[in-house]
């Protein structure tokens, strides 16, 4: 064998692994670029946030404040009912989270490893319901609401966010992958459906559960257009609402206004800070439902 | 009544029938096996007695109480599965305790039981860990803690050692035969593997396509299978059939003719059968080699393969009847290619009819 045909199989490796390391290079610069993008307005909200109102106004481009304050945080503080819009969002995000969870878990155990006459149909309506847009089905909501007299209430605002068709399907899917031994070596030991669900399929693996719950969490407290239009009454606003009654307050004031928004987001960034991972994970679970 | 009885039982999944009209009586303290190939329906049998699958047809008793629509936690029965079922949340202590806390049984109650399943199975040094912190040996152990625990009439168990490699089976086969010393509690296990039938059970149930083929213990089912089924799964290596003629008959004594022409006299179990094609059967350590071309051979062939398990040797001869087995001393002395005659110890040898029955 010639001294050529000895190396040429290095030399393509070689340059396959350079292609790699190009390939791999542009990529990585363009997550790098897209992370800027999105970053940055946020970042210019914060930063915004920390300037004057004089400074936020004043002609050119001036990205960093001259002397960062906390007035525009103050006045929010001060001026606005953001600590009871607060305190709504947090009544109606955990409860939404922990009842829709526990409804989910329940509909799922029962779909996934009951049998009953209508099962089937119940899961082609689960399933068919999340394929209709949330928003489409709002005026109806509205009216049910309006009708029970549940309008500016916070069960009038957490009911219709309970639906949540996709956390169901979760649930079933995994009940569905368990090894019908556990199910029946726990019947053989006396265990009820309650004790089977509450005392082997879920602590069987909890991660699923907090994955659900922080992503049901993030979204009701994000929710705007249903607490809009369902509260009017400023002391029931969810922190969300709450923000746009800041800006028509104070009128062009930005730093206040992002000051506001700001206070608003912190606590779903907080959350997705401190659960990335479980994040990620509840993405990855409903990625193959939600298509 | 048996202690377990099933009356007249069957099983169907829509169309598909797979257990027909099945009884059978299981004595209290006894150890029964289930044993048939894949599909045979043992599994399912276990499952009913269980009350893990409704029961479509008949009756299941056990000790005297008709358990036919019973929930499985009220049968007083425990179950050991084929991959253990233990809950990977818990630890070793807390699957053992499973059934107590679900009770509630006090928590004193519920240590004193597990501390004394824990020490009968040397698993006092693992009561704090998870089930994947174990190997196959000792997860096999926590599921029978788990079942033990229960202190139920019956041990139901489901194929328990088919996980394990070669030497834990053999090492659990013994611990599971010293816990039936033990505890002398009714066992029923199911199992395809005809060693661990044999070695553990003192009472087998063979079952062929949802019927049971025979039931007997494990030397009347060796020495005396009623039909060709039950004489090829039992043994190995398998027993050798060779078609036959019948020549003539005198009472029990029938005379064979086999495909070379030689004659044998072999004594029938059931002389009545007239049937005129037979077959044979004659386990390998009941062909004896003699001298190629001798009177008393049954068979002249070519050896072809030879395999040496160090405590016997097994010889592959190819004769004008087809390949038989034989099984010789572990220093017999042959080579491939070598002319030898085989001759049938008859007083061990079988005659089946045309459809299966021994004769």
């Amino acid at each position: 064998m010639s001294s050529t045909d000895m190396t040429s199989p290095m030399a393509g490796n070689r340059k396959r692994s350079l292609l790699v390391d190009i390939v791999g290079a542009a990529i990585t610069l363009l997550t790098i670029v897209a992370a800027v993008i999105w970053f940055f307005p946020v970042a210019w909200a914060i930063l915004t946030s920390l300037k004057t109102d004089d400074e936020t106004v004043r002609p050119g481009f001036h990205l960093l404040p001259e002397a960062p304050t906390f007035n525009g945080y103050l006045f929010v503080l001060q001026h606005s009912d953001i600590g009871i819009w607060y305190l709504n969002s947090t009544i109606t995000s955990v409860t939404v989270t922990v009842v829709a969870v526990f409804m989910a878990a329940c509909a799922g155990y029962a779909i996934s490893q009951l049998r009953f006459p209508g099962r089937l149909l119940l899961w082609w309506t689960i399933l068919a319901s999340f394929m209709v847009p949330g928003s489409a089905l709002i005026v109806n909501h509205f009216i049910i609401m309006a009708g029970v007299k549940l309008l500016n209430s916070h069960l009038g605002i957490i009911l219709p966010m309970l639906i949540t068709p996709v956390t169901v399907i979760v649930y079933k899917q995994f009940f569905d992958s368990l090894p019908r031994e556990f199910r029946e070596a726990a019947v053989m030991d006396g265990a009820n459906e309650f004790q089977l669900l509450f005392r082997v399929f879920l602590p069987m693996n909890w991660g699923i559960t907090t994955a659900l719950a922080i992503i049901t969490f993030i979204g009701a407290w994000n929710t705007f257009l249903w607490p809009f239009l369902a509260v009017q009454n400023e002391k029931m606003m969810t922190v969300t609402v709450g923000i746009t009654a800041v800006q028509d307050a104070f009128g062009v004031a930005y730093a206040r206004t992002l000051a506001g928004a700001v206070m608003a987001g912190l606590p779903v960034a907080l959350a997705y800070l401190l659960f990335q991972r479980r994040v990620t994970q509840a993405i990855t679970l409903s990625a193959g439902i939600k298509g | 009544m048996s202690y377990v009885e099933l009356q007249n039982v069957t099983k169907r999944y829509g169309n598909v029938e797979v257990i027909n009209n099945l009884s059978l009586g299981i004595e209290e303290g006894s150890f029964t096996a289930l044993l048939g190939p894949s599909g045979c329906g043992k599994s399912t049998m276990l499952r009913m007695i269980a009350g893990l699958e409704e029961i479509t047809g008949g009756k299941c008793f056990i000790d005297g109480a008709d358990v036919t629509d019973m929930p499985p936690a009220k049968r007083g029965v425990a179950m050991v599965f084929q991959n253990y079922a233990l809950y990977p949340h818990l630890t070793v202590g807390q699957n053992i305790a499973f059934s107590m806390s679900l009770a509630p049984a006090p928590k004193a109650l519920q240590e004193s039981r597990v501390a004394e399943v824990a020490r009968m199975l040397q698993l006092e040094q693992l009561l704090d860990r998870r089930p994947a912190q174990l190997s196959g040996g000792q997860r096999q152990r926590v599921a029978i803690g788990r079942a033990l625990v229960r202190e139920p009439k019956v041990f139901l168990f489901d194929e328990p050692l088919s996980n394990l490699d070669a030497a834990l089976r053999s090492q659990m086969r013994l611990e599971l035969a010293r816990l039936h010393q033990q505890v002398k509690t009714t066992m029923i296990y199911v199992t395809h593997d005809q060693i661990e039938a044999m070695t553990l059970a003192d009472k087998i149930v063979v079952l062929d396509k949802g019927v049971i083929a025979q039931t007997g213990s494990p030397l009347e089912l060796y020495n005396k299978p009623a039909n060709k089924f039950v004489a090829a799964f039992i043994g190995s290596p398998a027993m050798n059939f060779v078609p036959a003629d019948v020549a003539s008959r005198e009472g029990n004594a029938v005379t064979v003719v086999f495909a070379g022409g030689n004659r044998e006299t072999i004594t029938a179990r059931n002389p009545a059968t007239a049937d005129k094609h037979i077959e044979i059967g004659v386990r390998p350590e009941h062909l004896k080699l003699v001298a190629s071309g001798s009177g008393n051979a049954a068979f002249e062939g070519t050896v072809s393969i030879i395999e040496q398990l160090g405590n016997s040797t097994l010889l592959y001869v190819d004769t004008a009847a087809g390949p038989l087995v034989v099984e010789g001393e572990g220093n017999l002395k042959a080579a491939t290619g070598d002319k030898v005659g085989l001759a049938i110890d008859t007083a061990n040898a079988h005659l089946f009819g045309d459809d299966g029955k021994v004769l």
